[in-house]
């Protein structure tokens, strides 16, 4: 299926992990024919995953910036639009949590990490890319939430109201810039072998990782962890000319853990 | 994007009429490499429709099948299994509406209807297509569900609780069959201006883009898109999910 993406420039935030849905994404999109820039904290990863979008014959950039400050975003932003003159495609990838731990043993201090990670980066970067999306009249918005924010998380209460956060802002943006050619979409990924899963506690709770990958797959109907291909290629039926009528939608990419509940 | 379609035997039903969503998805399908069978009740719509399918160079076949009646099933089935070897894709698309009346108005009659010709058309093909599709240890179904479904149907209360079925019913097949290799997912289309709509209130679908934000109706290659993409070996991951293609008129 043609998707029409040819030609079109992607910026992709929180791409610079080696084992990320970010990656996954922005290949993806690559191999689509997009030019990519890859934004991350870690700008030595940035550059890693730029190389490889290059490989594939696409131009790319990697910018180090940390998504949660609005000056350092806007920044690359700039520096993207000055050599690219403009960004088609922006996914809000980037996010994390900070290590579970039970509601009440949780201080003020520890909402602001969740939250500004996983919810006010997506405003922050949505907030610098789309007014050159509305001036153009055309322009894709594809966050990247959690089954989290839909099931909740216990001992990860506010990462998972900073991902439902993240799911009703799209919902709410998606219907304010629709009538001027934007697409807003949300792509809710299920449990991935990523970095994420690795740095958290859950994986500790059994010695070694083939178990665990066993203990996990055998509560996933489909069998398997959500691959960061699986990511990419919902996100880039998203991004792509096919998928103009979906506005403001979520969609679990999980194998069926959601539903299996 | 390589979406592995070149080969697979799709199956459509209700693709006969030539407005409608079903024959979108069978051509879609087709350009994708699928040869495809079409079923209606209307066989001269499916043959038209077949003959369509045959011009983009893919094999065809239209059967004419009562997709209420499990005899009706199992003779299509039987049927295609002859000549094409076997079922990749099967994409529940037959149904059809009563005419728009209050609740209190509906008959008996009214709600055997609306069930049977899609809620019940949904289980029948399921229910006769699924052991092969185990056999082969993979799959691909597409129940095509509605807006009503999901928030409500006015004056078309069986109609929106038939809607609201096919999604629970393909969120449990799919939980049964994801083991198996088989995907079971829902397209949610918005209003558009099928076939369907000739029962719709005079001048709704006049006006309804006005009120909606993407100002337009949806059309039926927005369906067969969606269709096409979770028919993929690109949406192996996606399991009982509902595809809201709708210009976001559906929440």
């Amino acid at each position: 299926m043609d998707l029409g993406l040819k030609g079109k420039v992607a910026l992709v935030t929180g791409a610079g992990s080696q084992t990320g849905f970010g990656k996954g994404i922005a290949l993806t999109l690559a191999k689509e024919g997009c030019d990519i820039i890859v934004i991350d904290k870690d700008g030595e990863g940035a550059k890693k995953t730029a190389a490889e979008i290059e490989a594939l014959g696409r131009q790319s950039m990697a910018l180090q910036a940390d998504v949660t400050k609005s000056a350092e975003v806007n920044k690359a932003v700039k520096t993207a639009l000055g050599k690219f003159g403009k960004i088609d495609i922006l996914v809000n990838n980037a996010g994390a949590s900070t290590p579970p731990k039970s509601f009440v043993e949780k201080t003020e201090e520890e909402w602001e990490p969740d939250i500004n990670l996983n919810l006010k980066a997506v405003f922050i970067c949505t907030k610098a890319v789309l007014p050159q999306m509305l001036e153009r009249k055309s322009g894709k918005i594809i966050n990247i939430s959690s089954g989290v924010g839909t099931m909740g998380l216990a001992n990860s209460s506010i990462y998972s109201a900073a991902k439902a956060g993240v799911m009703a802002f799209t919902k709410a943006l998606a219907k304010e810039v629709i009538g001027k050619g934007v697409n807003v979409n949300s792509v809710s990924p299920g449990l991935g072998d990523t970095g994420f899963l690795r740095s958290s506690n859950v994986i500790k709770t059994v010695e070694t990782p083939p178990e665990f990958t066993k203990h996990v797959n055998m509560d996933i109907p489909v069998g398997r962890m959500t691959t960061p291909q699986d990511i990419g290629s919902m996100t880039a039926f998203l991004a792509s000319d096919v998928s103009g009528d979906i506005v403001g939608q979520v969609f679990d990419v999980d194998g069926g853990k959601i539903i299996k509940f | 994007m390589e979406l592995g379609l070149k080969g697979k035997i799709a199956l459509v039903t209700g693709a006969g009429s030539q407005i409608g969503f079903g024959k979108a998805i069978a051509l879609q399908l087709a350009k994708e490499g699928c040869d495809v069978i079409i079923n209606d009740l209307d066989l001269e719509g499916a043959k038209q429709t077949a003959a369509e399918v045959e011009k983009l160079g893919r094999k065809s076949m239209a059967i004419k099948g009562d997709v209420t009646s499990v005899p009706e099933w199992e003779a299509m089935v039987k049927t295609i299994l002859e000549k094409f070897g076997r079922i990749d894709i099967l994409v529940n698309n037959a149904g059809g509406c009563t005419p728009p009346r209050p609740f209190l108005q509906m008959t008996d009659k009214d709600w055997d209807f609306d069930i049977n010709v899609n809620l019940k058309s949904t289980r029948n093909g399921t229910k006769t297509v699924l052991p092969h599709m185990i056999k082969q240890k993979s799959g691909k179904i597409v129940n095509i569900t509605s807006g009503a479904g999901i928030h409500g149907g006015m004056f078309t209360a069986g109609y929106a609780a038939a809607k609201a079925g096919i999604i629970a019913f393909s969120m449990g097949v799919a939980k049964e069959a994801a083991p198996e290799g088989i995907n079971v997912n829902c397209v949610s289309p918005g209003v558009a201006n099928t076939g369907f709509a000739k029962n719709a209130p005079p001048g709704l679908i006049e006006n309804f883009p006005k009120t909606l934000p993407i100002k337009r109706l949806t059309t039926a290659q927005d369906i067969a898109n969606g269709v096409t993409f979770l028919v993929s070996d690109a949406a192996s991951d996606i399991v009982g999910q509902v595809l809201v293609i709708s210009g976001g008129v559906t929440p």
